[in-house]
């Protein structure tokens, strides 16, 4: 597979009015991430990383900079684009999951695909291999309300998963898990990574994630104060 | 259609609540629907009534007569052509005479109307037949709202005093030969029916009318020098009085739909607050602000389908006995109402008012899940994701 950067940034500013005045969340950050990264961003809270990530799942906008995600300028793209970026390339993993409650586990995961207007049968056999991957095709019929944490997320993860994005954004995936979840979850991401060679990029301070991690980016006061590539990474 | 599926499924996942938003919604419904449905019957039945008893399928008047105009009477009447005679023969018109009178029931003075009616008449559904024209004794039917107004049976006697066509006055004494039951309360408060000829006689108009009833075999057409009067003339008081019921109605109808259209509102604006997570994660998998702003407000706007469902459910029965067996009025002797009343009403729904209650309760549900729904296209996602409040 082709590993061609699919997000660039560049000289990326992001302030929010806080009263009268301004935060800077993210200053001057300039940063490329190639096809088939399993990348993360770290550091403190408030250090800018789920801004980062918002921005990059055009969820919102820079301030200044340019955002470049699969050939789309995130500044210039109006709701309806955006919309269908996230909707077509680009899956979300929350730190809560955000299941929708009255959804079974099947409908969460074939709710993407609703929007897509595929075929029944097509959104069927995309829905049962993405909970596949997540070992999770006995539950289909449950509702979130009877999960535990640990397939919660695996659920996010297939529903993230299901329309085949080329990049997965993950935003704490492992802050509400056990060890041995948290394991099972990025061990999950990580053979999705390889087998279908998406991006993976995720904001997260948790130790157990880097050791998953092929690529670390560091963020201090919304800056980027290291990058580097971690070659003793698990799997 | 994918915001309809989303919606009922938000909707019946949110249990209870829903429920009783729908059960308060379709209680306005069902209401809507039976209260305009028992006034539609009402009239259908009470312009029946009145067709059947005083106008026919229209009246021809003398020029000079006006019904609201008491001093007109004197001069409306005209002789009846031979043309008219043989109408009235094969019984497609029946001729009125009408004449101002005192009664003195038991010494009392009221005034009264007398009608000359021809005794051979079918055009109308008065009881004429039972005016007994040739034992040497005037005889007179009267209305059970007048019988029990002048204290008057069957067989009693009542004077009457009037003036003939020359304004001498007269007097005579009628026996009381029928008392009849009419819902019309025109044909019967302070109302005398003579049998025609007899009436003639007594006024000195032999062979005149005041007014001619035209029965459903009459052919339409022109008679010199009478004026045509359609139903629609004739029955535009009780139209405007039904229209005016109905104005009353739909007062307390648009009360009750507001109640339960408020209990959707509040419904919305608390599923909007409680649901920014939701909202920020449609958004997330690629919703348009549209796409969700359509989902809540059909979602509000889905809680009227299953409103008429449920009202569906319980109002059809409901209401087809209802219409079966009418409603009882009970029998007004004093028909205080001057409007047709039956003993029983039977509400009557037509097609049109069904469809115009779904209309209404739909699209109102619908704007007001609107209103409260607007919010969601100036939510930031990734504040809505958060679940924090904007």
């Amino acid at each position: 597979m082709e590993n061609s950067s699919i997000i660039r940034i560049e000289k990326l500013v992001k302030r929010f009015p806080v009263g009268r005045s301004e935060f800077t969340a993210l200053n001057n950050v300039n940063l490329t991430i190639d096809r088939g990264e399993f990348l993360g961003l770290v550091g403190p809270s408030g250090s800018g990383k789920t801004t980062l990530l918002n921005i990059i799942g055009s969820l919102d906008t820079p301030s200044e900079g340019v955002v470049t995600v699969l050939d789309n300028s995130i500044a210039s793209l109006s709701h309806k684009q955006s919309s269908k970026l996230r909707n077509r390339h680009i899956g979300f993993i929350f730190q809560t999951y955000n299941l929708l409650p009255v959804y079974t586990v099947y409908e969460n995961v074939e709710f993407a695909l609703l929007l897509q207007k595929l075929s029944s049968n097509a959104r069927k056999k995309a829905v049962t291999d993405a909970l596949e991957w997540v070992g999770l095709t006995d539950k289909i019929k449950s509702k979130p309300a009877m999960l535990s944490g640990g397939e919660c997320q695996r659920v996010a993860i297939a529903r993230s998963m299901v329309k085949r994005p080329e990049i997965v954004l993950a935003d704490e995936p492992t802050a509400n898990l056990d060890s041995k979840n948290s394991h099972h979850i990025l061990q999950t991401m990580k053979s999705l990574n390889k087998e279908l060679n998406t991006t993976f990029i995720f904001a997260t301070h948790d130790e157990k994630v880097m050791q998953y991690l092929n690529r670390k980016v560091s963020l201090e006061d919304g800056q980027i104060v290291k990058d580097e590539l971690m070659k003793n990474s698990k799997n | 259609m994918l915001s309809l599926k989303l919606a009922f499924k938000n909707l019946l996942g949110a249990g209870l609540r829903t429920w009783l938003n729908v059960l308060a919604l379709s209680f306005a419904f069902v209401l809507i629907i039976f209260y305009n449905g028992m006034i539609d019957g009402w009239n259908r039945q009470a312009q029946r009534d009145t067709a059947a008893w005083e106008t026919g399928v229209g009246q021809f008047w003398h020029p000079a007569y006006d019904k609201y105009d008491p001093f007109t009477i004197e001069d409306s009447h005209a002789p009846i052509s031979e043309d008219i005679l043989k109408e009235i023969e094969n019984k497609t018109l029946a001729p009125v005479l009408v004449s101002q009178a005192t009664a003195y029931p038991q010494g009392r003075a009221m005034s009264v109307t007398l009608r000359g009616i021809d005794p051979e008449q079918e055009v109308l559904e008065l009881p004429s037949s039972k005016l007994p024209q040739s034992d040497g004794i005037d005889y007179a039917i009267i209305g059970k709202s007048m019988a029990h107004s002048a204290n008057l049976e069957v067989g009693d006697k009542l004077l009457l005093r009037w003036r003939d066509k020359n304004g001498t006055f007269d007097a005579r004494e009628v026996e009381i030969a029928d008392v009849f039951k009419c819902d019309v309360p025109s044909v019967d408060n302070g109302q005398v029916y003579i049998a025609l000829s007899n009436l003639q006689e007594m006024l000195a108009m032999e062979n005149e009318a005041t007014l001619l009833v035209a029965g459903e075999t009459f052919e339409m057409r022109e008679l010199e020098g009478w004026d045509f009067k359609d139903n629609e003339f004739l029955l535009a008081d009780l139209q405007a009085i039904i229209d005016s019921k109905k104005m009353g109605g739909s007062v307390l109808q648009g009360l009750l739909l507001i109640i339960a259209l408020i209990a959707i509102f509040d419904t919305q604006v608390l599923s909007i607050f409680r649901r920014q997570k939701e909202i920020g994660t449609y958004i997330a998998l690629g919703m348009t602000r549209a796409q969700v702003v359509g989902i809540f407000t059909v979602e509000g706007g889905a809680h009227s389908i299953l409103a008429i469902l449920l009202g569906a459910a319980y109002g059809i029965p409901l209401l087809l006995l209802l219409n079966k067996n009418g409603i009882g009025m009970g029998y007004a002797e004093d028909m205080a109402f001057d409007i047709p009343v039956a003993e029983a009403i039977f509400p009557y729904y037509s097609f049109r008012l069904i469809l115009m209650t779904i209309m209404i309760v739909v699209v109102t549900a619908t704007i007001v899940s609107y209103l409260p729904a607007r919010k969601i296209s100036k939510m930031k996602p990734t504040e809505a994701l958060k679940g924090k409040l904007q």
